[in-house]
């Protein structure tokens, strides 16, 4: 056992040295000299900076979760930004956790929560600075056991053989079973890792991908993946918690000392989204939608609100507006909250007058801005995508907005989205017009001074796990040209136009519907520099470009390449309960621009009801 | 429910109740990595955690009244910094403290507490001098070459000023210095809204005058002993009268 000392001068010279010294409140100290009660060491490992993964629930969920294991000490480890990276290398400094300052190598378990794909390479740094070896095959006896989990883990064929497993679904159902596996077996694991792996890969929702064989046709597409080692299953099934109210939930959690990207109380309301919007893979692969109930709500948003000292609790949700008794809810916090100089943000919320009178209670102590995401410019392209928003809806809403006081909304688009024509695009246009010519037919007297409307366009990018899976991405040029026409078109004092980089989304589209050739990619991309991706100011698509030209890949095969209907994925060997027949009935019904009711109204027997929980019991 | 989101605690009404307590904080380990507004986000969450009857400041983004000394920079550990408190009611400053401490992250201690008038300017204002301890190599031999440099000859250091580098002369600003034994060294300066030194200027100097190594520098360790305000007769106090509870130099 080693702990890692950081001279002063490094912490002098870096930004933000206090990402790297932990100490925070709730962040967990246990004692190793306690008669070896601790058998299994756990560093929980972010790819990305210090605020942003400490904004992130699932770090607070599962370190809570771990950290109440007698047998385990869960710590903490984030990537280091440049500077600090640059320095550690110099020093030869190894990366170290953040509660007891221990290598990254002498943990049992090195676990990443992927939640993007743009954070890969930060995974190799991290690796690399903690002195594993990258490969897993390169690994040893005395390695960690390297394993991710999370939203992009769904489809983790790109990232395969730098992880010995892979969680498939909910982190707190499997990782408990996992664990006591590994502890069970510990002499098994020095001894013959192979084995355990084995062994590890009969627990539902583990994945070892050094057990499947990918081959592949001439044409570059999967050709088939089978398992090569007996008595595995063909397909890994996600795993989820039927019943969120019988699993635990961090009632104190971690207080960063300094500020993070989302520096609040989290309430995660449910799981799942009813909705049904096809570009989105959040809305697939956590379904059932289960609800936590109202009582239970109360009591840990109080419990969290006095043990954390936060003055903000937001409420979590892929939609806030479907949680089914969000008006009781949020009465008995806003009566809860509010004495004690509490304030509530709501994010996600439907664009309906209830919406408004909830922000406008909630905001007595802070205003906040509105933000509305139509998705796209035209109903057309609304019914393509399954997003259930009116035009009406929109400008019903704003009038509300301007007569409770708002300047103006942020309104998120997407631009590419399959079938999308310019026509699409200048209805993103007429409808900021719409809504400009709405705040000046208001009387003076009755609106705000001033209009303030921003205007946001992502690019789409087609996702494993919906029925846009099949579909291609617009290309470069195309994207370009619409942004460009939307430019010219958003021209106005009151209106903001924002934009994404069209690299950055055609990268992450390779990488979300990538297969195993793109391991070596990533190695070299990382090889030649690529850090930080999802950081504009580091991104650099030429280093990309430069890989897979290496390997003799072609980006447009990943990206602009419409799928045959009969086309076998790279993740096809994953199943998230939703059946492939549904996401593909719904791309045929997107093409004809013909909605789907969502989950209340009307099941569509999307396959989740075989997990037999959530809303889905009772069908 | 509406009704009762709307009320307020009757702030107004109150105000002419509301007690100051001043209290002396130490920090050391982790925390000292923390910029002053992380360090003041802490102590309002560790007030708010520990449930002090403290007041709030008016506005749309309502916070704990806390009111600190004098910044510390990053980097810097303490033996003896300060924060006033306004609470909405009057409270026992020991158990004050007692309870705060409980709910402060490692590293960051009260040592002691006491009330102070309302009425009294404030704290900041009141900050007349520091005095700090810089440990580290071969900062005696430094400071003692910078202490023979001829009298009236002016230390010159670069300050970045608002985005601009500026020369500065630091000598008036150093009140005493001495060795307390080898490179433990102790600098007594001005400190303040009105003329302030930072003891990172000092080590500059020590590097540019007194040829200090630049890493021996920046691996120094430094610590704020002590923050003095004027007595009123010329001379220097403290803003909490000492207890005995606290270690005394």
């Amino acid at each position: 056992m080693s702990t890692v000392n950081v001279p002063r001068h490094v912490l002098q010279s870096v930004i933000k040295p206090a990402r790297y010294v932990g100490g925070e409140w709730g962040s967990v100290h246990k004692d190793l000299s306690a008669d070896d009660q601790i058998r299994i060491r756990f560093a929980f490992c972010f790819p990305d900076t210090y605020e942003i993964g400490m904004s992130n629930l699932a770090l607070q969920i599962l370190y809570d979760l771990l950290n109440k294991r007698q047998d385990t000490w869960c710590e903490r480890c984030f990537a280091p930004w440049i500077d600090m990276a640059e320095q550690m290398r110099i020093l030869g400094l190894p990366l170290y956790s953040l509660e007891s300052y221990t290598p990254l190598r002498e943990f049992d378990f090195v676990g990443f929560t992927l939640q993007y794909e743009l954070s890969y390479t930060n995974v190799l740094s991290m690796l690399d600075l903690g002195g594993i070896p990258l490969l897993s095959a390169d690994r040893k006896s005395d390695d960690p056991l390297v394993i991710a989990g999370g939203p992009v883990t769904y489809n983790i064929e790109p990232m395969a053989d730098f992880f010995d497993l892979v969680i498939i679904g909910e982190g707190e159902e499997v990782l408990p079973e996992l664990l006591d596996l590994y502890d069970a077996n510990r002499s098994l694991v020095s001894r013959n890792r192979r084995e355990f792996l084995r062994l590890a890969a009969r627990i539902e929702g583990v994945y070892v991908p050094a057990f499947y064989h990918v081959s592949y046709h001439p044409d570059g597409t999967v050709a088939a993946i089978r398992p090569n080692e007996p008595g595995l299953p063909a397909r890994i099934r996600k795993r989820i918690i039927r019943d969120l109210d019988r699993v635990g939930f961090p009632l104190a959690g971690i207080v960063p000392s300094t500020e993070i990207v989302h520096d609040r109380i989290f309430l995660e309301l449910f799981r799942g989204c009813p909705r049904g919007c096809r570009f989105c893979q959040a809305g697939m692969i956590y379904r059932p939608v289960r609800e936590k109930s109202t009582d239970r709500l109360v009591d840990q948003a109080l419990a969290i609100e006095r043990a954390t000292g936060y003055d903000e609790l937001g409420l979590l949700s892929l939609s806030t507006s479907d949680y089914s008794e969000l008006a009781e809810l949020t009465d008995r916090l806003l009566c809860h909250l509010t004495p004690r100089q509490t304030s509530l943000s709501l994010p996600s919320l439907r664009l309906d007058s209830f919406s408004l009178e909830l922000m406008e209670k909630a905001s007595k102590t802070r205003k906040s801005g509105l933000t509305f995401a139509p998705e796209a410019g035209t109903q057309r392209l609304r019914d393509v995508i399954n997003k259930n928003i009116t035009e009406d809806d929109l400008l019903t809403a704003m009038r509300l907005a301007f007569l409770g006081g708002w300047k103006g909304a942020k309104l998120y688009f997407m631009l590419g989205l399959p079938t999308e024509t310019m026509d699409d695009v200048e209805g993103i246009a007429d409808l900021t017009r719409k809504i400009e010519a709405l705040y000046n037919e208001l009387p003076k007297s009755r609106r705000p001074r001033r209009l303030e409307m921003t205007v946001s366009t992502a690019l789409f990018v087609p996702k494993p796990f919906t029925p846009f899976q099949w579909a291609a991405q617009a290309t470069p040029q195309q994207l370009d040209e619409r942004i460009r026409r939307l430019r010219t078109l958003l021209r106005s004092r009151s209106v903001k136009y924002q934009w994404h980089d069209t690299d950055t989304s055609r990268l992450e589209a390779i990488l979300a519907r990538g297969d195993r050739r793109l391991g070596p990619v990533i190695l070299a991309a990382w090889q030649r520099g690529a850090r930080f991706d999802a950081w504009q100011e580091h991104f650099q698509m030429r280093i990309w470009i430069e890989a897979l030209q290496a390997a003799g890949l072609d980006p447009d095969f990943y990206t602009v390449r419409e799928r045959s209907e009969d086309e076998i994925f790279p993740w096809s060997h994953i199943d998230i309960g939703v059946s492939q027949s549904y996401l593909l009935s719904e791309y045929r019904r997107a093409q004809l621009a013909q909605t789907t009711p969502q989950c209340r109204d009307a099941c569509s027997f999307c396959g989740a009801e075989s997990f037999e929980g959530g809303i889905c019991i009772g069908r | 429910m509406a009704g009762e989101i709307s009320v307020s605690v009757g702030k107004n009404k109150e105000a002419e109740k509301t007690t100051v307590i001043r209290m002396r904080f130490a920090r050391s380990g982790p925390p000292v990595w923390l910029a002053h507004l992380d360090l003041m986000r802490t102590f309002e969450r560790s007030v708010r955690r520990a449930a002090l009857p403290i007041a709030y400041t008016r506005g749309f983004n309502p916070r704990p009244q806390l009111t600190f000394a004098l910044p510390l920079g990053v980097g810097l550990a303490t033996e003896d910094d300060y924060v006033d408190l306004t609470m909405l009611e009057p409270i026992d400053p020991q158990s004050a403290v007692d309870q705060l401490n409980l709910f402060l992250p490692s590293g960051l201690t009260v040592l002691t507490g006491g009330v102070v008038s309302a009425k009294d300017p404030s704290l900041m204002s009141l900050i007349q001098a520091a005095e700090y301890l810089l440990e580290g190599q071969g900062i005696s031999a430094a400071a003692k070459r910078i202490a023979g440099l001829p009298q009236g000859q002016p230390w010159l250091v670069e300050k970045n000023q608002k985005g601009n580098m500026v020369t500065v002369d630091i000598r008036p600003l150093l009140m005493d210095m001495y060795d307390e034994s080898l490179d433990r060294l102790f600098i007594q300066v001005k400190a303040g809204s009105k003329s302030n030194l930072r003891p990172k200027l000092f080590l500059d100097a020590l590097v540019r005058l007194g040829g200090l190594n630049p890493l021996a520098a920046a691996d120094t360790a430094i610590t704020r002993t002590k923050l003095l305000i004027a007595d009123g007769s010329g001379g220097l106090k403290s803003p909490l009268p000492r207890s005995g509870a606290f270690r005394q130099r």
